[in-house]
């Protein structure tokens, strides 16, 4: 008798397993116990053994299939046995789904194929709302809803109706808790309490509507992927500025010409820079299959508009004297003021300064600007009663620097470096000057 | 064919010459508004079914003179002849056989359900011994009223063989209404023949299982028919209550407009066509053909007369349609 | 306020209008000295005489046609059916006569005779002496149909019945015979074609008729504890139904269950879930109409069979948490 070979069942919610590797081929002889194929689950990869002496034969599923707990996956033949009559006809179905499913690149759990296949659906038109895109029972329940003309109209009482109308929600887009997935009364409330959008009928009055278009959607978009893609881990670190300020106004008292003068601005400017240099990680780029370390730093500096946000580009600021940054510097907010900012100031840049020290702001967080990978939030200059090295209370003058860092290039104790680094080159100043 | 107990003829015994005329007259009418219903039927222009009495007018003449004013009528489906000798109008008949709103029923009871409450006429009956249980709930009420009225209760030989014709005499008797049974038998329930449907003789003979007087006359002798309901009236009138009259007639149309008559010959009907009620009266008032022919068209014109007054009478209107369902 | 039993009440009602007017009469087999089959009528023959208590043979069609007839010549009858399936012996008059001859006769006779019948299952009588039939007539244009489902319902209604100048088919139901509650002493009447709410709730609008109204009560009292709120519905009068007091209900709760105990298909259920479907309650409703009647088939001598042919207040609980669950 063909002695089946089935995928186990490692964890108790555990639903499927993906085929990470053969470790026989068909027709080799192997002996009860030995591991023939190794699995994974969600986090973890196991061996499945061979249930009995004898030959691997009617393998089923390949590498980098998803297959169904307790599915067979191959059998275990007697010298002289034959595979299953049905296993001929099968094995072309599970190959066929398998392609679609290969060509499409889209995953499904095995109850939404399931309900894919009954349905006669393509799975290219579904959705998936689940790990990684993946097609869950829901989102083809979600769709067949959607699908008016495929499954006929809508399932909803009338009371759902009513009120779907009353309140101009549309029924498509509610999957309901009803018998069949029946649209009730309460699911179309649900849906109005979720929805963000502002619903006709309602007695706030709306003075001005803003389109979302051009730079506000631009930044809408970014904003929204950045929050969702990035892991943002923040890191604050407060430094104090009396000798970094001493040394400016030292600097700034030679000038003649104020508009000669050099920014505070652009010393962090130059600092942030120069903290790059030795911490390499935070200017990099995220991709899904590598992480970018790049060889120029390009610090962005968020400026404020009346309606909107822009970050002109200090090129190569590690390279540049902090003279020359503080001047690019004007010139760039002056024709970001006026909208004569070309392209080139706007690409390219690798690292991002937010700073909203001049509205008040003693502390924020940023959010990182994809496809950099931190952006470094800075306040306001205050002045704390702090106790100086040797203990005597002292005035200082204290900015909260806050480091946002995507998780997922890097980790808490490089993200603290570079901070740490950039509070030991402010404290000694005068490295900016070269 | 049955045996038949035939009355003396009291000759002129039971009507003074003004009325025995007006009975003839109305005998006349009876046929001859029939025959030209069946005319304005095969035209086209009535409605439905009916069912006509020709050759059965001389029970009618005879029973509805020997009634009171205020005794009731139960009808049968047959009943042109009845209602028009129980004093009813012409033209309000004619009208209401074309459905027409002035009608007796205004159009909404047809041939079949002619009534006229208000001279307690409480209809025709649509439903074969239907009206036999009626009967008994108007005998009980005119007792309890302790009026002196009575009611007759028409039917046909079918009827006789309906469960309610059992249970609606015996009730009659053992409470000793003041009821008129008037049987019809004019020899056919349709298309059943009386010999085939009853082993007994006579109808009347079942009056005895009830505890009730029985007797069978020659329903085409008006003065038999007339004597026998008018001393069943007195009879009741007395508190002594029902009887049951068989009265022996023939039909010589079919049941109604739809029957091919299959189950008789043509021999027959003319051999009873001899009897003829109408004939045999108008000879007992010295009525020649001659005159016989006058009444005819003075009939004729009557008729017509009504069949104008019905024509133009209006419809019912249909946003009357529910109406007189409920009190 | 004293009590009286359904049957007590009954009777009171038709000795309290036989004083009153002298047309009004009863008649039905074993009326008279037995006292009728369900002790309705005992005693009258003593207080009225048997000219007004009148015992007939056993001639339904003739007790029917007595009434017609005593009715349309100005008698105010009541006929007993003495179990209500006998009534198919006198489907001729009542459908064919009493029902249809005001309306053939073009709107003139009036025929005011009530028939009461003793209908329902649950004293073991069997297939032929437990029916519930009350449905047939409601589809006879020219009746009136009505079901009391309490003492105080009975005396009320079948004094209105009584004074009413069209035929009324008084559908009483043998278990409630000796159900007792507070029955006032005066000549009350409850109008015919008004629906009643007997008892409030927000969760579930359960339509009731005769015995159902009771186990329906009773079903309320223990979800009661779980929370949800049953509001009943006793129509009273099933032909000309009251249809606001349903539809306002089904308004308010989104869900209606109908309870009766006749059988299912075929049955006024259909009837009253069609007049809620074409309301304008039709837009609140947020479940399927539901309906828990007797079951398609003649009802069974055996006690425990008797017994699960037809709802009981289980099996109203049971509906009733499963329409509240969206279980349909």
């Amino acid at each position: 008798m063909p002695k089946e070979i089935i995928m186990p069942k490692f964890g108790f919610t555990q639903e499927e397993s993906e085929i990470l590797e053969w470790l026989n081929e068909e027709g080799d002889k192997v002996e009860k116990g030995d591991p023939i194929a190794v699995v994974s689950t969600d986090k973890i990869s196991m061996e499945v053994e061979a249930p009995e002496t004898g030959i691997l034969s009617g393998i089923r599923y390949q590498i980098g299939d998803l297959v169904p707990v307790t599915e067979i996956i191959a059998y275990i033949l007697q010298p002289g046995e034959k595979l299953p009559e049905t296993e001929k006809k099968t094995e072309k179905k599970s190959g066929e789904s398998k392609k679609i499913i290969e060509k499409a690149g889209k995953s499904a759990t095995p109850i939404a194929k399931k309900l894919i296949e009954e349905k006669s659906l393509d799975i290219n038109d579904i959705t998936g709302t689940g790990e990684k895109g993946k097609i869950t029972k829901t989102d083809v329940e979600i769709f067949l809803a959607k699908k008016k003309g495929f499954t006929g109209k809508i399932n909803a009482t009338p009371a759902a109706r009513r009120i779907g109308a009353e309140e101009n929600v549309s029924l498509s887009e509610i999957v309901g808790s009803g018998p069949d997935s029946r649209i009730q009364a309460g699911d179309v409330h649900k849906k109005i309490l979720s929805s963000t959008k502002t619903v006709t009928g309602s007695d706030i009055p709306i003075v001005r509507t803003i389109p979302l278009i051009g730079m506000r959607k631009t930044i809408a978009q970014n904003m929204q992927r950045s929050m969702q893609e990035a892991p943002h881990m923040t890191l604050q670190i407060d430094i104090p500025m009396d000798a970094l300020e001493k040394m400016r106004k030292e600097i700034n008292s030679e000038q003649g010409k104020k508009s000669e003068r050099v920014s505070l601005t652009a010393f962090i400017t130059k600092a942030v820079a120069l903290s790059l240099k030795r911490n390499p990680i935070l200017n990099s780029q995220y991709s899904e299959k590598e992480i970018k370390i790049l060889g120029k730093i390009h610090v962005g500096i968020a400026t404020a508009l009346d309606d909107g946000l822009i970050v002109p580009v200090i090129h190569n600021a590690d390279q540049k004297e902090v003279r020359l940054i503080s001047k690019e510097i004007n010139d760039l907010a002056e024709r970001a003021r006026n909208a004569k900012l070309k392209p080139e100031d706007l690409s390219n840049g690798t690292f991002t300064i937010s700073n909203l020290g001049m509205f008040e702001i003693d502390r924020f967080t940023a959010i990182i600007n994809p496809p950099q990978t931190a952006i470094l939030a800075v306040g306001k200059m205050n002045r704390y009663l702090i106790p100086a090295d040797n203990d005597i209370l002292a005035i200082q003058k204290i900015i909260s620097f806050n480091l946002s860092a995507d998780h997922r290039v890097m980790d808490g104790a490089q993200a603290a470096k570079f901070l740490s680094d950039l509070k030991s080159i402010i404290l000694e100043p005068k490295v900016l000057l070269k | 064919m049955a045996k038949v107990k035939i009355e003396e003829q009291l000759i002129g015994g039971e009507f003074g010459r003004k009325k025995a005329e007006d009975l003839l007259y109305k005998m006349v009418l009876t046929r001859t508004f029939e025959e030209n219903a069946l005319d304005m039927f095969a035209r086209g222009k009535v409605h439905g079914t009916m069912h006509v009495s020709i050759g059965q007018e001389g029970i009618a003449a005879g029973a509805g003179p020997a009634l009171n004013e205020g005794d009731y009528l139960l009808n049968t489906h047959r009943g042109h002849g009845h209602f028009l000798l129980w004093g009813g109008d012409l033209n309000r008949m004619m009208a209401e056989f074309l459905g027409k709103e002035t009608g007796y029923c205004h159009g909404r009871g047809g041939s079949m359900h002619i009534a006229d409450v208000d001279s307690n006429n409480l209809g025709a009956q649509g439903i074969v011994a239907g009206n036999l249980p009626i009967s008994v709930g108007v005998g009980l009420s005119i007792k309890m009223r302790k009026t002196n009225q009575v009611v007759l209760t028409l039917f046909g030989d079918g009827a006789a063989n309906e469960g309610a014709f059992h249970e609606s005499l015996n009730m009659a008797s053992i409470w000793n209404l003041p009821i008129i049974y008037l049987c019809e038998n004019n020899q056919y329930a349709m298309s059943m023949a009386f010999e085939r449907a009853f082993r007994i003789e006579q109808i009347s003979d079942r009056a005895s299982s009830y505890g009730m007087k029985g007797l069978t006359v020659d329903g085409n002798d008006v003065i038999a028919v007339h004597k026998a309901v008018r001393e069943a009236a007195e009879r009741a009138r007395k508190g002594n209550g029902p009887t049951l009259i068989e009265a022996i007639t023939y039909r010589y149309k079919g049941h109604s407009k739809s029957d091919r008559q299959l189950y008789r010959t043509r021999e027959e009907v003319k051999k009873w066509m001899k009897k003829d009620p109408i004939k045999r009266f108008a000879k007992l008032l010295d009525v020649d053909e001659k005159m016989l022919k006058k009444i005819e068209e003075k009939a004729m014109e009557d008729i017509q007369k009504a069949v104008a007054f019905s024509e133009e009478s209006p419809e019912p209107k249909i946003s009357s349609i529910m109406e007189g369902i409920y009190a | 306020m004293r009590e009286l039993s359904y049957m007590e009440a009954l009777r009171e009602a038709i000795q309290q209008a036989m004083e009153k007017d002298e047309r009004v009469f009863l008649i039905g087999e074993d009326i008279g000295i037995y006292g009728g089959a369900f002790g309705v009528s005992a005693g009258l023959l003593e207080k009225f005489g048997p000219d007004r208590i009148i015992d007939t043979p056993i001639s339904e069609a003739g007790i029917a046609g007595a009434c017609v007839g005593s009715a349309v010549t100005g008698m105010r009858p009541i006929g007993e059916i003495q179990f209500s399936d006998f009534v198919v012996l006198a489907m001729e008059q009542l459908v064919m006569q009493g029902a249809k001859m005001r309306f053939m006769f073009g709107g003139k006779a009036e025929l005011p005779f009530v028939i009461r019948l003793a209908g329902g299952s649950g004293t073991g009588a069997a297939a032929q002496h437990s029916q519930s039939l009350e449905n047939w007539f409601v589809h006879v244009p020219g009746l009136k149909v009505v079901m009391p489902s309490s003492p105080y319902d009975a005396k009320g209604l079948l004094l209105s019945a009584i004074e009413e100048n069209n035929p009324v088919m008084f559908f009483e139901h043998k278990l409630l015979y000796k159900t007792k509650g507070d029955v006032p002493e005066d000549m009350y009447t409850i109008p015919l074609g008004k629906s009643k709410v007997v008892r409030e709730g927000k969760d579930l609008s359960v339509i009731a008729t005769s015995i159902m109204v009771s186990r329906s009560i009773e079903a309320a009292e223990i979800l009661l504890k779980e929370g949800i709120e049953l509001e009943v519905i006793d129509p009273r009068t099933l032909k000309p139904l009251d249809e606001e007091p349903i539809t306002a209900s089904v308004k308010k709760t989104g869900k209606a269950l109908i309870v009766h105990e006749a059988v299912k298909t075929g049955g006024f259920g259909g009837e009253i879930s069609a007049v809620i479907m074409e309301s304008d309650a039709f837009g609140y409703l947020d479940a399927p109409i539901r309906r828990l009647a007797g079951l398609d088939m003649p009802i069974p001598y055996n006690r425990t069979l008797e017994h699960h042919a037809v709802p009981q207040v289980e099996d109203i609980v049971e509906e009733a948490r499963k329409l509240i669950k969206g279980v349909y």
